[in-house]
C-alpha cells in the first residue's frame, strides 16, 4: 500500500513517543483497532466529507476511542486540530511499515500462474530475502498472464523470472537488434 | 534500403537462441498520477537524477525531480498508454543518445533515433553517451585561436568567429538566423572538401527545436543539395515534439559533437533557437510544480543554457595527457546558437542570459533586412570578443577597421538625412560605407571562401570603388573575382598558403581594379565624357 510522506512522518512521531515510554504494544494494539474502525464506510465518510464540522468529527472519531491510551487519544485529536483527517486513514498502513522497518522486514508477494504450496513460498522467502538483506513476508498471489516461473516484488523491488517477464525481454532485445543495412 | 526477409529471420533465429533471459533485481515504482507528459511516481528508491525509467507499453520516461514520497518524470513517448496504477521500472543509465560517424548525414530525433526514413543508425552499446557530462575542465581548455569561416562576408571580416567560441545569432523572426546557418554549413566543405573521414573536415550539427516539421525538412534539402549533408547531423525537435524531447535536444547534439571533439575533430554545433528551448523548459517545469520565476521561467534557467554552451571550448593539445576521456587533444566544439528576439528587444529576460553567457553576438536587425542589406548584420551592436584571433593575419591586416567605419557610417548616414551641407571629410566616409555596404551584402547559399573575401574588402576598404556607383558595385566586384582568378590566381593562393597579403598581391589587387572599372566604363567622369 501506498504511503504518503506526511502520513509517514505522522506514524513515526507516535512510533518513537510509544518506544520511548515503554508503550509500544498498547499503542500498536491502538492502531491496528483505529484502523479497523476507521476502514469503516460511514466513519470514513465523516472523516473525509469537508461539508462535515470539526465537533461532529470529533464526536464521531471519540467513539472510536473509548479505551485507548493517552498517546494514541492525543495523535487524534492533534491530527483533527490540524485538518489532517487523511493521516487518520492512513495510520495503520504506515503505522505497520514503520513496525516491519524497525524489524529488518518486508512484505511483498510472489506471483504465480498456479498457487504454490507454502513450503515453496517460505523457500522464496527465505532466498530473496537473502538476497535483500532482510527478511521478507510472502504472500502467494495468482496472475494466470504470467505462463509460467514467478514474480517477487517485495517493498520497491522486483525479480522477474516469469515467462512473460522473458517473453518481454526478448522482444525489447529484438526491437533494438540492428538490421543489416 | 531493402528489406531481405532472410537477413531478418537468420537475425531472429541468432537472438533467440543466445537469449539467456537473465534475471535481475530491478527498483520499481507505481504511477500515481500522469497528465500532461508528466508522471508522478511512487517508489523507485535507487532512481537518479535523468535516468532513464520504462513504462507499460514501451513508453519512456527521464526522472527530473526526486521527491521524499515520489519521483516526478518527464513521459518520451504517448503519454496516452500510461495510466494509474502501472508499474515503473528503472533502467539503472541516465539518458544516453548514441554518437559516432554513423550519425553523419543523417536526421534523428532528440533521443538519437533516426526519423529520415533511412534504416536503423547501426550504433552499438559502446557508441552511446550519456546526453548531460561535465564541461571540460581549465586545464582542459586552451585559447580561441583558429578561425572558423562562415564564408560570409561581413561575419568573417568584422564579427571572426574562432574554433571553440560561442557565438550568440540573434535577431527577430524573418531576419535570415536560420540562413546565416545554413550558408555556415555548407562553407564548411572548404575546409576538407565535405569529407567526412579527412579529419580537417570541421563537422556540423544543427539542432532544431520547436521548428516547424518543414523548416526542418527544407534545411536539410538545402544542405543535401549543396552536398552538405555527409559531414552533418541533423537533431530535431519540431514543434509537436513533446516538450520534454525539446529541451533534450540540444544536449543530446552536444553529446553527439563532444565524441567527435574528444577524437580531435572540429565541430561546430547550431542550436535553433534557445529561446524556444527556455520554453520548452518552462513548460516541463511548470507541469512538475517547480516555482515559477521570472516571466514564470524556473529559476535554474540561466544554468540551463550555461551548461549547454560551457560544453563548446577548444581542447588543447596536452587534454589526453590529462583527462584519458580525450583520444586525440586540439578538438573544438564551436557553439552558434540563435535567439528570436520579440520587436528587436535584446535586453529581454532569455536574450541578456544568453548574451552574457556567449563570446560575443551576431544581431540581425529587421530594419536592415527589409532595406535589402542582407545578411542583415547590425555593425554597431554585433561584437565577437575573440576578435583578431580569430582571424588570419590577412583578413586581420586588411578589414581591421573595417566593423567600427561602418558603424560610424550608418550613424551618420542616419544624421545625413537631415541636411546636405556636408563636408568633405563627411562626404567621403558616407561614399566609403555605402561601397563597403555594397560589398558586404552576399546572396543566399553562396558562402565565399576567404581568400576571395579578401580580396574584395581590400579594394572596398582602401576606397578603390569609391569613384565607382554604388548601385553598380556588385558588378564590378563579380568582374574583379572573375578577372583576379584569371589573371592572378597565384594571390588567391598565396593567402591561403600564407594566410597573408605580400606587397605584390596588394599591387595585383590595385592593377586588375583599376583595369576591371575601365572596363565596365563605371567611374562618372568617363560615363559623363562619354555621354
Amino acid at each position: 500500500m501506498i504511503v504518503d510522506a506526511v502520513t509517514a512522518r505522522w506514524a513515526g512521531a507516535l512510533y518513537g513517543l510509544a518506544a520511548k515510554q515503554g508503550v509500544l504494544s498498547t499503542v500498536v494494539a491502538d492502531v491496528e483497532r483505529l484502523g479497523v474502525e476507521f476502514a469503516r464506510p460511514e466513519v470514513r465518510r465523516v472523516l473525509q466529507n469537508p461539508r462535515i464540522d470539526a465537533a461532529t468529527r470529533r464526536g464521531a472519531v471519540a467513539a472510536c476511542l473509548r479505551g485507548a491510551h493517552v498517546l494514541t487519544q492525543n495523535f487524534v485529536g492533534l491530527a483533527l486540530d490540524r485538518g489532517r483527517e487523511e493521516v487518520l486513514v492512513g495510520l495503520s498502513a504506515a503505522f505497520r511499515r514503520r513496525i516491519l522497518l524497525d524489524a529488518g522486514q518486508v512484505e511483498g508477494f510472489v506471483e504465480t500462474a498456479r498457487p504454490i504450496d507454502p513450503a515453496d513460498l517460505a523457500r522464496v522467502a527465505s532466498d530473496f530475502g537473502r538476497l535483500l538483506g532482510q527478511k521478507l513476508i510472502l504472500k502467494n498471489r495468482v496472475v494466470p498472464e504470467l505462463i509460467g516461473g514467478a514474480r517477487v516484488i517485495a517493498g520497491n523491488r522486483m525479480l522477474d523470472g516469469s515467462v512473460s517477464g522473458r517473453l518481454e525481454g526478448l522482444r525489447r532485445r529484438l526491437q533494438e537488434v540492428q538490421l543489416p543495412g | 534500403m531493402e528489406l531481405r526477409p532472410a537477413e531478418v529471420t537468420s537475425i531472429l533465429e541468432k537472438e533467440i537462441e543466445k537469449y539467456k533471459g537473465e534475471t535481475s533485481m530491478q527498483s520499481i515504482g507505481t504511477v500515481l498520477s500522469v497528465g500532461d507528459g508528466v508522471a508522478r511516481v511512487y517508489g523507485l528508491d535507487d532512481c537518479v537524477m535523468n535516468e532513464l525509467l520504462e513504462f507499460p507499453n514501451g513508453v519512456r520516461g527521464v526522472a527530473l525531480n526526486l521527491e521524499e514520497d515520489n519521483v516526478g518524470c518527464v513521459l518520451l513517448g504517448d503519454a496516452t498508454k500510461v495510466k494509474e496504477g502501472d508499474t515503473v521500472r528503472s533502467t539503472g543509465r541516465v539518458i544516453s543518445v548514441p554518437t559516432g560517424d554513423k550519425l553523419l548525414g543523417r536526421v534523428v530525433n532528440g533521443l538519437g533515433d533516426p526519423i529520415d526514413g533511412k534504416g536503423t543508425l547501426g550504433t552499438t552499446e559502446s557508441d552511446l553517451r550519456p546526453i548531460e557530462s561535465p564541461a571540460p575542465s581549465v586545464v582542459e581548455r586552451e585559447p580561441v585561436k583558429e578561425p572558423l569561416q562562415t564564408g560570409i562576408k561581413a561575419i568573417d571580416a568584422m564579427i571572426p568567429i574562432g574554433r571553440g567560441q560561442r557565438e550568440l545569432i540573434i535577431g527577430d523572426r524573418q531576419t535570415g538566423k536560420t540562413a546565416l546557418c545554413i550558408d555556415t554549413i555548407i562553407n564548411q566543405k572548404t575546409t576538407a572538401g565535405g569529407d567526412p573521414k579527412d579529419p580537417e573536415q570541421v563537422i556540423c550539427i544543427y539542432v532544431a527545436v520547436g521548428q516547424k516539421q518543414s523548416t526542418i525538412v527544407d534545411v536539410q534539402r538545402r544542405l543535401e543539395k549543396a552536398g552538405a549533408m555527409p559531414y552533418t547531423i541533423i537533431v530535431a525537435a519540431s514543434a509537436n515534439d513533446e516538450a520534454s524531447l525539446q529541451y533534450l535536444a540540444c544536449y543530446a547534439g552536444v553529446a553527439m559533437g563532444e565524441r567527435f571533439r574528444d577524437e580531435g575533430r572540429h565541430v561546430v554545433i547550431f542550436y535553433d533557437d534557445l529561446y524556444k528551448q527556455a520554453l520548452a523548459y518552462r513548460q516541463v517545469m511548470l507541469l512538475l510544480r517547480r516555482p515559477p520565476g521570472r516571466e514564470a521561467f524556473p529559476g535554474d534557467v540561466f544554468n540551463l543554457h550555461s551548461r549547454l554552451l560551457e560544453r563548446a571550448a577548444k581542447i588543447s593539445r596536452d587534454a589526453p595527457k590529462i583527462n584519458p576521456r580525450y583520444k586525440k587533444g586540439g578538438g573544438s566544439i564551436t557553439a552558434l546558437p540563435i535567439v528570436e528576439t520579440q520587436e528587436g528587444d535584446v535586453a529581454a529576460y532569455i536574450p541578456t542570459n544568453v548574451i552574457s553567457i556567449t563570446d560575443g553576438q551576431i544581431f540581425l536587425e529587421s530594419a536592415l533586412f527589409n532595406a535589402g542589406i542582407r545578411p542583415a548584420v547590425n555593425a554597431g551592436i554585433s561584437v565577437s570578443r575573440v576578435g583578431g584571433s580569430a582571424q588570419i593575419s590577412a583578413m586581420k591586416k586588411i578589414a581591421g577597421g573595417l566593423r567600427l567605419g561602418l558603424a560610424s557610417y550608418r550613424a551618420l548616414a542616419a544624421f545625413a538625412q537631415f541636411g546636405s551641407d556636408l563636408d568633405k571629410a563627411t562626404q567621403q566616409e558616407l561614399t566609403r560605407g555605402e561601397r563597403l555596404t555594397e560589398i558586404l551584402k552576399q546572396g543566399q547559399y553562396v558562402p565565399m571562401p576567404v581568400e576571395q573575401q579578401i580580396l574584395i574588402i581590400y579594394v572596398a576598404n582602401a576606397g578603390r570603388l569609391d569613384d565607382v556607383p554604388a548601385r553598380r558595385v556588385p558588378e564590378v566586384e563579380k568582374a574583379y573575382l572573375r578577372a583576379m582568378g584569371e589573371q592572378h590566381p597565384e594571390v588567391a593562393e598565396e593567402i591561403k598558403k600564407t594566410k597573408n597579403v605580400s606587397d605584390a598581391g596588394r599591387a595585383a589587387m590595385d592593377k586588375v581594379i583599376a583595369a576591371v572599372k575601365i572596363q565596365l566604363n563605371t567611374t562618372p567622369s568617363k560615363t559623363a565624357a562619354k555621354a
